[in-house]
């Protein structure tokens, strides 16, 4: 286990021995891991609670269906017990200077009101609070208390007190028998010195409220794809049962609509999201998997099924011919609802047929496209670094350096640099380790 | 078990490899076979001693299988030229054993073969459905 | 520990969410086995590789004083290093560890028959703690790291691995078969997608590697020999100019021989009329110049191009795969050339323009008004007639049947392994997915390190890719062979065998049998008996299975361990038959 980040002294760390990374999603972790084997230090700098990025959130995983959590946890642990790095979670970098082999970074460690060093993780606090809100890592299906963990697997695995919404009641503090709660403490900024930096700050969503005629918002059963990776998850809001948010049936009839802001120019999004097709198929899939009896339609509505990854093909093949998963290529023009049975149905043209369609789903589920995070270009102009039209970091030689930045000892991983699967953001978390640790042996830029 | 109806009851030994792999594949892609056959990990089909296989026999198994890398294929290069040799001698020793030449199976399956895999369990447990239970086991020789 | 202590066996079942816990009654299983002989203690968790789960284990070790530990969850291809770690931890030795697997191996595929899986459950759990009560701990060994790593192939993704090691102050050797470097990269002119001119590309790496002083490249070499393992491999490296043969050591091996385009012999009237050419060829043709009929010399008017030729087939053996750089580079190419022509089509099922930059490539064609026609299901005809060639096609979005006649045809054709990938794979150990590249250690989370410790992949050996994701997995993979270069040691197994010499018979057969040649004959006593080279013994357990005399013992793998998971199960099989 780590030990509590305050035992450390961060500031007397050697800078041509240390990479900061920040963003502890699965490109993160694999850039930490990677240079942590070499004997370096790294600070893992994570905004969130919890490492483990949007992969924890997930389901299964194409195209083998693992299942997410069994084979992420490890990495987890992983992470948090390697000697040379130091986790940083629930904390931020509000400033960078200096250059490569010597960068000084500030990190601002949110007040977590609860001591890392002693809490156990029992959760002994959490049925004393009385405060309930919507647990924002189950996309706001489930709820959790003032005191929480996101998921079960948390890593660290430590409570965390949300000052929003906590009332000071104090009575997880009396609950808690190792003392381990303190409500009076305040947020700390640490200064580290460092020789390289990761950039791994992972993606957001595309808010797919945007499109008003799609109904999400308004339509109870039209979720996005993230809500439904909780949805059918085990240690989801509803132990894995998956179900429709308006009267809690199972869905007999399920609509997965494709590039839901991704390829469209007048939203900003010109850029294909590269997951979007796969994680739709894998989901079509999960549905008549999970509930095979029961669900007897699943189609998906797309443009171009882009399965370009290995072993990518061959899946959709599968979803096409074992599962019986129905495609429809054609852009979604509208979404209605019958607010009797909260049945939702998809107008849509099949161009492959010039058929006018209107199809009757029991749930419908948005496949978002992918953004860069709302914070990363203030996080890129901190150290000035560049980013594309697309607003991810750009990349000047994308053919032979595919990592590196604008920066002597910047580097990138993961979608903070474009959209990517799993397998090619742990390649990039690897790739980004590799060009970090030259600029560490090297004392800095060549 | 319910009595009356007759569960074939499978030993696979399987190499770790290639076969397991095949065998895993065939839960992750969720192809469905039967129950029947259970597998007992070994590094390489070449660690099949043909005493295990009669042993097994001889302890009521309804059906043995030898699963492997395809010949060209073994982690350990040649391991599975001596499954094949040892095979065949098991074959013939069926015969004295008075069992049926079908209770026993070798399968070759790479690591993209779940399909494979899942087709050489199915076809063994209704093989060995329509042969019945294990005469040996059936005349209480158990051990 | 000692191995002559009693065994206390703890059983630990994983639900794995509703994974396994959702076909196969989990508690019942925990709750039966705590009845096996030696469970001293037996239960069941919702994720045993999760933190709290691994920390369960380690309480309970100290706690019962538990010697030898039953996992009962995934497969062991994957969680078998964790739990093992985890017992370690507790002081239990890693080889008194045993993994059940109830996920793969029955939720997985009996997702139907609950009850049913849930007795496999009970026997496979059952073999297990029996075995588990006859595992002995073993000593664990480390080898020492030759700090040399060898890349094989010199395109863009070995290139990339050389420099990053070279420039981490690292000993790499790069082999490349052809007399220069740079790959695939060499028959390319401008490059997606951001224009790249492909030898500026290969011309900045290659300039790097030069100027490092731990670095040497070879060139018209190929490796003819290979041996030993992770730490300490000794390779033959064979130049084809010379035919001079040299020995090298090596500590890690990168293998990046990358990918041929696919010659589609047999695909629309290819090879029947000069002006039909692959995208391979297109690109060639265009880094020399402009395009011209080969036929006639001439400027072709209008082109047409065809995606996906020999890819995407279903049931095509190693034509199933998608090629991951096609799309764009043929959207790319049909877009350059609307600049010089009257007009472009291009046919296509899906156009995959997935990557950064590439969407915009592909309306960027489209505002330059290359038609895109896509054909769907029923793949184009093209008929060969006198000098003309005729593409015949439904175009799906129209439900129209097309007829066009272009001046030059372009096929646009996947990638597919080198010929040589399957005897190179078999030197390294490496296997291979269906599509014919080599696999990965694990698809998702370690794809660029293989089943053959210390081998890694990269680059379109591994899947086909573009370059930006070459050299991507290139710089990972060459960051995997530092780690261990820095380390200067790594663990590795100590499951051997040993020959017990009062039991050999002199017989020989296990010489012969050992795929390795790690087992000779002693002079030191007569009858001469049989000894294990421990080095040179990869763990196969071929020789225990061929000794006559019972003389071997294969560690982790003896004969009693596997009989005793025989027993475990058949009689009480039979029992519970009986009990009716
Ligand atoms: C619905 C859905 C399903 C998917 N399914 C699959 C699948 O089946 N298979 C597959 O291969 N891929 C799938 N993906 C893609 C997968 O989620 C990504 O490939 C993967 O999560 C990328 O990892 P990452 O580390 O780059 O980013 P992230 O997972 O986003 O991690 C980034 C981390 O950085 C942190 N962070 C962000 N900003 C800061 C900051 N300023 N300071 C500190 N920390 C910060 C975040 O909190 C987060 O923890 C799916 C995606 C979606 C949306
Ligand atoms: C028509 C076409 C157009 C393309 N356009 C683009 C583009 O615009 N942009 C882009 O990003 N990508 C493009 N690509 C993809 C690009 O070519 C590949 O991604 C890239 O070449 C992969 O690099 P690599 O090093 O993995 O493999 P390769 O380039 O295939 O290099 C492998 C090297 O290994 C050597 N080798 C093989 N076997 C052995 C052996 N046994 N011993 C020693 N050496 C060996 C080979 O001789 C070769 O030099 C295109 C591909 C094609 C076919
Ligand atoms: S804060 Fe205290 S009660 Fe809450 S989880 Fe931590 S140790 Fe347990
Ligand atoms: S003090 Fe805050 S976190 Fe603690 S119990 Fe009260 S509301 Fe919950
Ligand atoms: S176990 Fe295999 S490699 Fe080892 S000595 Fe026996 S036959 Fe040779
Ligand atoms: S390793 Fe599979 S048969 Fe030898």
């Amino acid at each position: 286990m780590t030990v509590a980040g305050d035992k450390i002294d961060y500031s007397a760390m050697n800078p041509t021995e240390t990479a900061l990374v920040i963003g502890g999603g699965v490109a993160g972790m694999q850039a930490a891991l990677d240079i942590a084997d070499q004997n370096y230090q790294v600070v893992l700098v994570e905004k969130t609670p919890s490492v483990g990025g949007v992969m924890a959130m997930l389901d299964k995983t194409f195209p083998t269906l693992d299942c997410s959590a069994c084979i992420l946890t490890p990495r987890l642990s992983e992470v948090s017990r390697h000697p040379n790095i130091k986790l940083l979670t629930y904390s931020e970098v509000t400033e960078i200077t200096g250059e490569a082999g010597d960068f000084r970074v500030k990190v601002l460690k949110k007040a977590r009101k609860v001591l890392e060093d002693k809490c156990s993780g029992c959760g002994d606090c959490v049925p004393h609070c009385p405060i309930q809100v919507k647990n924002e890592f189950d996309q706001g299906l489930g709820y959790r208390k003032a005191i929480y963990i996101g998921f079960p697997q948390s890593t660290p695995l430590i409570y965390t007190v949300d000052t929003d919404n906590c009332i000071k009641c104090e009575l997880c503090v009396k609950s808690c028998e190792r003392d381990a709660i303190d409500l009076t403490m305040e947020d700390e900024e640490i200064e580290i010195p460092v020789g390289a930096i990761i950039i791994a700050t992972g993606y957001e969503l595309f808010d797919v409220s945007k499109y008003r005629r799609l109904g999400y918002g308004r339509f109870k059963n039209v979720i996005n794809a993230l809500e439904y990776e909780r949805l059918i998850n085990a240690s989801g809001p509803t132990g894995g049962n998956l179900m429709r948010l308006s009267d809690g049936k199972i869905p007999k009839s399920i609509g997965f609509v494709q590039c839901v802001g991704a390829r469209d120019v007048k939203e900003g999004v010109p850029y294909c999201s590269r997951v979007c097709c796969m994680y739709g198929v894998k989901n079509a899939v999960m549905a008549k998997e999970l509930q095979h009896e029961n669900v007897k339609d699943v189609t998906v509505y797309y443009a171009d099924i882009r399965a370009y990854g290995k072993g990518f093909e061959e899946f959709y093949q599968m979803s096409k011919k074992r599962f019986g998963i129905k495609f429809i290529r054609g852009r979604v023009a509208e979404i209605n609802e019958d607010s009797k049975t909260g049945d939702v149905f998809i107008s849509a043209e099949n161009t492959e047929t010039s058929e006018l369609l209107e199809q009757k789903h029991e749930l419908v589920v948005l496949c978002p496209g992918i953004l860069p995070p709302r914070d990363l270009k203030e996080l890129a102009d901190k150290v000035g670094l560049n980013v594309g039209p697309d607003g991810f970091i750009a990349i000047e030689h994308p053919a032979s350096n595919p990592v590196d930045t604008n920066i002597p000892g910047v580097y990138v991983a993961g979608c903070a640099e474009s959209a990517k699967d799993i397998p090619d953001s742990v390649a990039a978390g690897s790739a980004a380790a590799m060009r970090a640790s030259i600029t560490l042996s090297k004392g800095g830029a060549s | 078990m319910k009595s009356g109806k007759f569960e074939p009851n499978i030993v696979a030994f399987t190499c770790n490899w290639c076969s397991y792999g095949s065998a895993d594949l065939a839960g992750i892609s969720r192809i469905q076979h039967p129950p029947n056959a259970k597998v007992i990990r070994l590094m390489c089909s070449g660690r099949v001693d043909p005493v295990m296989v009669i042993e097994s026999f001889k302890n009521g198994a309804d059906g043995v299988m030898v699963t492997g890398c395809h010949i060209g294929d073994c982690h350990y290069s040649t391991g599975n030229y001596r499954t094949k040799v040892r095979f065949s001698a098991l074959q013939k020793a069926m015969k004295v054993m008075g069992l049926h030449p079908d209770r026993l199976k070798l399968l070759w399956a790479s690591a993209s073969e779940g399909q494979q895999w899942a087709e050489g369990i199915i076809e063994m447990t209704s093989r060995i459905r329509e042969i019945g239970p294990n005469p040996i086991n059936g005349g209480g020789l158990v051990k | 520990m000692s191995g002559e202590e009693e065994p206390k066996v703890g059983v630990f079942i994983c639900h794995c969410g509703h994974n396994i816990g959702g076909t196969v009654d989990v508690e019942s299983v925990a709750q039966n086995a705590a009845h096996y002989p030696n469970v001293v203690y037996s239960t069941d968790f919702m994720f045993m590789c999760s933190d709290a789960g691994q920390a369960l284990i380690r309480e309970k070790i100290e706690e019962k004083g538990l010697n030898r530990v039953v996992v009962a969850s995934c497969s062991p291809r994957m969680h078998e290093p964790t739990f093992r770690r985890v017992v370690e931890e507790a002081g239990v030795n890693r080889y008194c560890f045993e993994q059940v697997n109830l996920r793969e191996h029955v939720s997985w595929c009996h997702a139907r028959e609950p009850k049913k899986a849930t007795v496999k459950a009970d026997d496979l759990v059952r073999m297990s703690t029996a075995r588990a009560s006859l595992l002995v701990p073993l000593e664990i060994k480390t080898v020492s790291i030759e700090p040399h790593a060898l890349v094989l192939g010199g395109g863009v993704a070995g290139l990339r691995a050389t420099v990053d090691i070279g420039s981490r102050g690292f000993n790499v050797t790069l082999v490349e078969k052809e007399a220069n470097f740079g790959g695939y990269l060499r028959n390319l002119s401008v490059m997606y997608p951001n224009n790249e001119n492909a030898d500026d590309v290969i011309g900045r790496l290659v300039k790097e590697a030069e100027s490092l002083e731990k670095v040497k490249m070879l060139t018209n070499s190929e490796i003819i020999d290979f041996e030993g393992h992770i730490g300490n491999f000794e390779a033959k490296i064979k130049n084809s100019k010379t035919g001079k043969t040299t020995k090298h050591n090596f500590g890690t091996v990168i293998v990046t021989t990358g990918f041929e385009p696919f010659e589609p012999e047999g695909y629309y009237c290819y090879g029947e009329n000069p002006n039909i050419i692959t995208l391979a060829e297109f690109e060639k043709i265009r880094k020399k110049g402009p395009l011209l009929r080969i036929s006639d010399g001439k400027p072709p008017k209008n082109l047409l191009f065809i995606g996906c030729v020999g890819s995407r087939e279903e049931d095509v053996k190693g034509h199933q795969h998608c090629s991951r750089y096609c799309c764009t580079a043929m959207t790319k190419a049909a877009a350059d050339i609307q600049d010089e022509c009257d007009e472009v089509i291009l046919l296509y099922d899906d156009i995959r323009t997935f990557g950064r930059g590439h969407e915009e490539i592909h309306r960027m064609a489209r505002t330059k008004h290359v038609v895109f026609s896509k054909f769907g299901e029923k793949k184009p005809k093209v008929i060969v007639k006198d000098d003309e060639i005729i593409v015949k096609w439904r175009d799906d979005l129209s439900c129209a049947n097309m007829t066009y006649k272009p001046d030059m045809l372009v096929l646009t054709t996947g990638m597919v392994p080198p010929k040589t990938s399957e005897a190179v794979g078999k030197l390294f150990g490496l296997t291979r997915s269906g599509d014919g590249f080599y696999n990965e250690e694990h698809i998702k989370l370690a794809p660029l390190t293989t089943h053959t410790a210390g081998v890694m992949i990269a680059g379109a050996a591994q899947s086909a890719k573009d370059t930006t994701d070459s050299t991507t997995q290139a710089s990972g993979a060459a960051v995997k062979a530092v780690s261990l270069m820095v380390r200067k040691t790594v663990e590795i197994e100590s499951t051997v065998s040993v020959v017990d010499e009062a039991l050999c018979s002199s017989c020989h057969t296990c010489v012969t049998a050992c795929p390795y040649g790690a087992i000779a004959m002693g002079t030191t006593t007569d009858p001469p008996v049989a000894f294990v080279t421990e080095a040179k013994c990869h763990g196969c357990g071929t020789c225990a299975a061929g000794c006559p005399s019972g003389a071997i013992i294969m560690h982790h793998s003896t004969d009693e361990q596997i009989m005793t998971m025989l027993e475990a199960l058949l009689q009480l099989s039979t029992l519970q038959g009986s009990e009716g």
